[in-house]
């Protein structure tokens, strides 16, 4: 440990608790002011987020001398910070990260863009004390400390096991997140894979969510998922809650800023109210092959020292869910054996409910049921295939490899993702109108399952 | 200097920091527990606890100099008082509860927030020294285009 000890306390630089910036004009005239964030540097420098001009800003251009307190929030005690102004970044890994931590939130709120990172000010920490008036609780320390605790090699060990056991591109996302929740006690997280448009990504699967948002789109920036995709580095945001306040504090409204939601678009999925959240990129090779988020209502649940474990537990996931999509597309493209023996006919096996209208809009090339929005791109166009298929041909059975051939559909001859889409319009149709089922039936076969008599319309 | 809306913004229960520099130009800088705005809006008196109230009281014995920060956590809204040391004395037991009420109040800003209140029960809120201060400006200081922009 240095001299100083300023490495034990990471826990302060969460952003948690508002930090408190004194300092000192040339002429004598000090100033007091609140700090949105205040980052761990190394052993002696801390980083102080600079996004507006102000009178600290001048101040310690004129004096550098400067006192800032933050407060632990594992054991709420004060701390004062003497510091010396070095020098402001504009770039490199302290402002990326800065300013990523920042955009994150901005984005989440709609202010992308106007609420920014201008330079991350680099401090010289001459001394660190306790504040008497902000005495802690070491106790509550330890003990929030285990119940946090929560990426151990064990719980590594059991996620692996876990995933190891998947069978399936399907029951591994399934099997992620459920793990998630049972092994590190994660009840909200999403799984998002590369989207069918370049710099996009689509949520695949979901827990703990009441609307489960699979479908939904994330552009590349926006929001943490986003944010994720386009650094490609992983965002830990402790007191979300508090940077959001700041954020709308800034006053400026979402819509204000010109955003709104485009037409046909499913709502991600989230918690109304995140306190902390966890985005990870999950690459192979530098290749992004999706993005896990964890959210919590709880302020202080990620720590800075698990940042590692999950950037671990990150790269093991993305080889494990690349190895299932090479799996699935692998089967999906050779020639199927023959179909599993006992399949039952499946169109109408159950009594019909009510009848569904499923119309393909050619513009946005999307589907809707019952004028509700269910899908658009590639998916819509396998649905609107298959549904055409049974029309006409009182076809229920399905390849993967047909579809694969089929040129109407346009799928890119490299990495076309089909496995993926099928997973993703098979979730759709279960969350949205489960009359209609798309059911495997074994190595790149499927079958068409409909609960309920369908008109198939078709719309400029 | 600080009317009728703003006094009550100061005194109903937020964050507030009184910030001082000594004759070296180094910043020192204390929690204060409550705030009270005089009826004319001249002065204001920030509770701070004796076990703070050293450096601060040091400083503006020496030249006078402070700036008070206020700020509401549930919606960033905050100002800054500039002014000049006038007295200090140590406040009175018929204080207390009115220093209490301010900081019960800034408690549940914290709750609101996410902090529980229990969480800060050991922090000293009294005895507190009772600063008065002659106000010569008020600033915004809600995060923003608007802030630094002076108000009175």
């Amino acid at each position: 440990m240095s001299a100083l000890g300023l490495e034990t306390l990471t826990s302060c630089f969460q952003g948690l608790i508002p930090s408190m910036f004194f300092t000192c004009a040339a002429d004598g005239t000090p100033n007091a002011a609140y700090l949105s964030h205040v980052d761990y540097v190394d052993a002696s420098h801390v980083a102080l987020s600079f996004q507006f001009f102000n009178k600290s800003r001048r101040n310690v251009a004129e004096n550098p001398h400067a006192l800032v307190r933050v407060i632990d929030p594992d054991t709420q005690q004060g701390w004062a910070l003497r510091l010396r102004y070095v020098r402001s970044e504009t770039e490199g890994e302290i402002f990326d990260r800065m300013a990523l931590r920042i955009e994150a939130i901005a984005s989440y709120c709609g202010l992308k863009g106007i609420f920014k990172l201008r330079a991350a000010d680099i401090y010289e920490v001459r001394s660190v004390t306790k504040v008497p008036e902000e005495p802690g609780l070491p106790v509550v320390s330890d003990r929030r400390r285990e119940q946090n605790g929560v990426f151990t090699m064990q719980a590594l060990q059991n996620m692996a096991v876990r995933v190891n056991r998947a069978h399936g591109l399907e029951h591994l996302l399934d099997e992620i997140l459920a793990g998630l929740e049972d092994i590190f006690g994660f009840t909200h997280s999403m799984i998002l894979l590369p989207g069918e448009r370049p710099g996009t990504l689509i949520t695949i699967a979901t827990r703990g969510y009441v609307e489960k948002g699979v479908g939904a789109e994330a552009r590349f920036g926006e929001g943490i998922t986003g944010m994720v995709a386009e650094a490609r580095k992983p965002i830990r945001i402790a007191g979300l809650m508090r940077g959001m306040l700041y954020a709308y504090a800034a006053r400026f409204r979402a819509e204000e800023a010109g955003w709104g939601p485009p037409q046909h678009r499913i709502p991600m999925p989230g918690l109304v109210n995140p306190a902390s959240q966890l985005g990870v990129p999950l690459l192979v090779r530098g290749e992004l092959v999706g993005v896990l988020c964890i959210e919590s209502e709880i302020p202080y649940r990620f720590h800075e020292e698990d940042k590692v474990s999950v950037e671990v537990l990150g790269s093991f996931l993305a080889i494990a869910i690349q190895n299932a999509v090479m799996h699935e597309a692998a089967e999906g493209s050779s020639e199927p054996r023959s179909a599993a023996a006992g399949s039952l006919p499946a169109a109408m096996s159950a009594p019909p409910v009510r009848r569904r209208e499923v119309s393909f809009h050619q513009a946005d090339e999307c589907v809707l049921v019952d004028g509700e929005y269910l899908i658009r791109g590639l998916p819509a166009k396998i649905l609107r295939k298959l549904l055409l298929a049974h029309v006409t041909e009182g076809r229920t059975e399905f390849t993967n490899r047909e579809l694969r051939l089929d040129k109407s559909l346009q799928l890119p001859e490299y990495k076309d993702n089909l496995e993926t889409r099928l997973l993703l319009l098979r979730r759709r149709l279960d969350e949205k109108c489960p009359d209609i089922r798309l059911v495997p039936a074994g190595r790149g076969r499927f079958r068409l399952e409909l609960r309920a008599p369908f008109g198939l319309v078709e719309r400029p | 200097m600080i009317d009728e809306v703003l006094a009550a913004f100061l005194q109903e229960g937020i964050a507030i920091h009184l910030g001082t520099r000594n004759a070296a130009l180094e910043p020192n800088g204390a929690r204060a527990i409550a705030a009270r705005v005089d009826g004319d809006g001249q002065h204001i008196e920030v509770f701070v606890p004796d076990v703070a109230v050293g450096p601060v009281l040091a400083d503006l014995r020496d030249n006078g100099q402070a700036a008070v920060c206020f700020a509401r956590p549930q919606d960033d809204r905050a100002c800054q008082v500039k002014g000049v040391f006038a007295s200090a004395r140590p406040a009175t037991q018929a204080e207390e509860p009115m220093v209490a009420g301010q900081w019960r109040g800034f408690l549940d800003q914290l709750a609101i927030i996410g902090i529980p209140g229990e969480s800060t029960r050991p922090w000293i809120v009294w005895p507190c020294t009772a600063v008065r201060i002659r106000v010569t400006a008020v600033y915004s200081q809600t995060p923003g285009p608007d802030a630094g922009k002076r108000l009175s």
